[in-house]
């Protein structure tokens, strides 16, 4: 095996990158709807209930940014342990963040 | 007996996203063990930890909607009100998470992993990390199905006196 196949495919890495930012995507909007009423009043209004404009907000986010890292280049060239890190941290972050802003406010 | 749509739709939301989690430990399990041989059911596993959390997501969004309102002006009056606003909050935010990861999951496992060392590196911790959040969003329902309880068993104690 060369050093080449040693990364992840080109869709592999993008919507790796498309997923961390994704994550960190929906626990800032969620503390931003928590702490702004009227964007929670507004989501209500886009889909049924805010909860669910939310989940289409990530959906749309990540298949958008995966198709467009797809098709750039500059994401192949980051090193696999990198991007592997990003997306554990960015996950674990996104989720720690959404327990301790439930916790505290 | 008597059991409504609305514990069918429950227990569906919890049983497919325990299906989930099991489909993404298969993964990690297949992927542990990558050969050439395994790949196609490494990525039928994939498709399918994406499909239950998909089902997961509708059905329990549905019920979260329509019928989640009086649980939750339940709970807030006992004795757990933190069941919903912290377990439930965190919960229903925590779950996109688990899901983006196992939309993400199929598409890292469509690399050659028996071949590709960072590719199977990657698909182990995607799937571990929707193992690991899962069990958190399972651990979150029975604490808030509990805060339900507490509260109807408090209720019905002061009825009672």
């Amino acid at each position: 095996m060369n050093a080449d196949n040693a990364k992840p495919g080109r869709s592999s890495a993008a919507f790796a990158m498309a997923a961390s930012i994704t994550v960190l995507f929906s626990t800032a909007l969620a503390w931003a709807k928590d702490a702004y009423k009227p964007l929670n009043d507004f989501m209500n209004t886009l889909a049924w209930h805010n909860w669910i404009t939310h989940g289409i907000a990530d959906v749309i986010l990540f298949a958008g940014l995966g198709l467009i890292f797809s098709k750039a280049s500059g994401v192949e060239r980051i090193a696999p342990s990198r991007l592997i890190t990003f997306l554990v941290v960015a996950t674990v972050v996104a989720g720690a963040g959404l327990f301790f802003w439930y916790a505290v406010f | 007996m008597k059991i409504t749509g609305s514990d069918i739709i429950l227990l569906a939301h919890s049983t497919f996203g325990v299906l989930g989690i099991l489909s993404a430990l298969w993964v990690l399990v297949e992927t542990l063990n990558a050969r050439e041989e395994n790949a196609g059911r490494t990525r039928r596993a994939a498709l399918l930890a994406a499909l239950c959390m998909s089902v997961t997501w509708i059905v329990g969004g549905y019920w979260y909607v329509h019928f989640y309102p009086l649980d939750r002006a339940l709970i807030l009056k006992g004795p757990w009100p933190w069941a919903h606003t912290l377990f439930m909050e965190t919960k229903e935010h925590l779950f996109f998470i688990t899901l983006i990861l196992s939309f993400y999951l199929p598409i890292a496992a469509r690399d050659k992993l028996d071949a590709n060392a960072a590719a199977r590196k990657m698909v182990l911790c995607v799937a571990m990390l929707i193992v690991l959040s899962g069990l958190a969003i399972e651990g979150s329902g029975a604490i808030i199905n509990h805060g339900a309880k507490v509260a109807l068993l408090h209720a019905s104690q002061g009825a009672a006196r």
